[in-house]
């Protein structure tokens, strides 16, 4: 019952949320009375015929490379966040290396990639992998090096060798942080997304976008502004329902 | 002649602190019949932990003799191990949470279901096998971690202050719990507390520890452990005091000497 009330509790603020952010954007389209900045009707109408042309071949292309990104990420980061979390030793040795590197812009390495790995998929790819790549390691590992000792000590105490220890202790404990990476990740990809299919590209939302802009087509860069919105959206409540598949213990607790 | 399931002689042992290797035993000499009920009482950073640690195999770093049943500790073998916090993985059920020792031992699964049931059920956790134990209260956690130790029939059970985090009823009761426990399985005892009410109601034998680096100051034999009716008795509350004033750094006399 009180979970049922919760339920309806959170539908109502989320569509409640939706109405007011549509409400701003209408009252700013006619404040500005400017056709960059079309009423959400009219985008709305404009992305629905869009997405049945070619703006869907677009989103398909963006989503692949976000997704390659990320899955490219997370296999690499999670496995060594974890490995330097549970041996603070190497990490000690390595750490100095991440803390100089990490608080570098990677997406200024963009015309590096671009030259190297050819205007493809490979080398937007490669920057989106790179920039969620330290997120999720650096995540990964403060949450490995900050598990309970209890944990380990109890599961070795049973008789857990190393590789027991990351199955049963580390990747459990660390997925609720490697969740929250990955989602804090998306909002990042996303963004150099954007700016990657900007350059030497003609495919991907943020070319259609662009294009758009450049042909005066108003309507249509809205159209590509709401696809790459609701991809981000439909992404991040993915994560969300993993989160509350893979970590029903951290539900049952709140 | 009693067979001592634990032999220790001279033992020296250290455990890592801020990168610093800090000595926690020094000539710790202790030894414990098959069987018995070992409770290791002192005061806080006197190295109890060390010693079950050592005791479990888990802790290598030590110099000295340590026998487990004649053998060199090993992780995984005849011992099981209950911690302070239990030790319990929260993002396992009760279940998974008892199984993992068996599913570690590479145990066959209807096995494994058949053992879990049972202890569960001795436990009165079986309605609960599906919570997590974030859904437990202290004292259910506590049988919980129990159970997880007794599914694998261990030689030796050690515990570290295990009953610390409950109010003075469920302790009381998981004591008794504890001693029913182990008048069906005879298994051999070492229990670390803070409490000497606990100290005397479950050691048969109970070590008095100094700090700094700790090492046993005074060896006891409780003959009146194990009474359920121990509680309200004179001679109790006699041998409490005793030890209190013990552990205040004086000599433990024995009761009605």
């Amino acid at each position: 019952m009180q979970q049922g009330h919760k339920t309806t509790g959170k539908t109502f603020a989320f569509l409640s949320s939706v109405v007011i952010l549509l409400l701003i954007w209408w009252l700013v389209s006619l404040i500005l009375k400017n056709p960059a900045v079309p009423p959400p009707l009219d985008a709305l109408k404009s992305f629905v015929s869009a997405i049945q042309r070619e703006l869907f071949t677009h989103l398909g292309v963006s989503l692949y490379r976000v997704l390659v990104s990320l899955f490219l990420a997370t296999i690499m980061g999670v496995p060594l966040g974890i490995f330097l979390g549970k041996n603070p030793e190497i990490d000690e040795k390595i750490a100095p290396m991440i803390y100089l590197t990490y608080p570098i812009p990677k997406v200024v390495f963009m015309p590096i990639f671009l030259i190297v790995l050819g205007i493809g998929d490979t080398s937007k790819i490669v920057l989106i992998t790179l920039i969620t790549f330290y997120q999720i390691l650096v995540t990964t590992r403060d949450a490995a090096k900050n598990l309970e000792k209890e944990y380990v000590l109890s599961v070795r105490s049973l008789g857990a060798g190393s590789w027991e220890l990351y199955r049963h202790v580390y990747l459990p404990g660390c997925l609720p942080a490697i969740l929250t990476s990955l989602r804090l990740g998306l909002g990042t990809a996303m963004a150099v997304l954007f700016l990657a299919e900007t350059y030497a590209t003609q495919t991907g939302i943020g070319f259609f976008i662009m294009d758009s802009l450049s042909r005066m087509n108003y309507e249509g860069m809205f159209a590509g502004i709401i696809a790459m919105g609701l991809m981000g959206f439909i992404l991040y409540l993915m994560l969300d329902g993993a989160e509350k598949v893979l970590c029903a213990w951290k539900q049952r607790a709140s | 002649m009693e067979h001592n399931y634990i032999s220790i002689k001279s033992l020296k042992a250290d455990y890592r602190q801020k990168k610093q290797s800090v000595v926690a035993l020094e000539s710790v000499d202790l030894s414990l019949p098959k069987g018995q009920r070992g409770v290791i009482i002192g005061p806080s950073g006197c190295g109890k932990s060390t010693l079950l640690n050592v005791l479990a195999g888990l802790n290598q770093s030590y110099t000295g003799q340590v026998l487990v049943d004649n053998q060199p500790p090993i992780c995984g073998g005849k011992t099981a191990l209950i911690l302070q916090e239990y030790g319990l993985l929260p993002w396992k059920t009760v279940w998974d949470n008892v199984i993992l020792g068996m599913e570690l031992r590479k145990k066959s699964s209807p096995e494994i279901k058949e053992a879990t049931q049972k202890v569960l059920e001795k436990l009165g956790l079986l309605s609960m096998a599906k919570r997590y134990p974030v859904q437990l209260s202290g004292g259910q956690r506590q049988r919980v971690a129990i159970a997880r130790a007794l599914i694998l029939e261990p030689q030796l059970l050690l515990m570290d202050e295990p009953f610390s985090s409950l109010d003075a009823l469920s302790r009381e009761e998981i004591q008794d719990s504890l001693l029913k426990i182990w008048e069906e399985t005879r298994v051999t005892m070492l229990l670390i507390t803070h409490n000497i009410e606990e100290a005397v109601f479950l050691g048969q034998k109970i070590f008095v520890m100094s700090s700094c680096p700790g090492h046993i100051v005074q060896e006891i034999e409780n003959r009146m452990a194990g009474d359920y009716n121990l509680r309200g008795r004179v001679q109790f509350l006699e041998m409490c005091n005793q030890l209190r004033s013990c552990l205040r750094g004086g000599e433990y006399y024995a009761a009605g000497a």
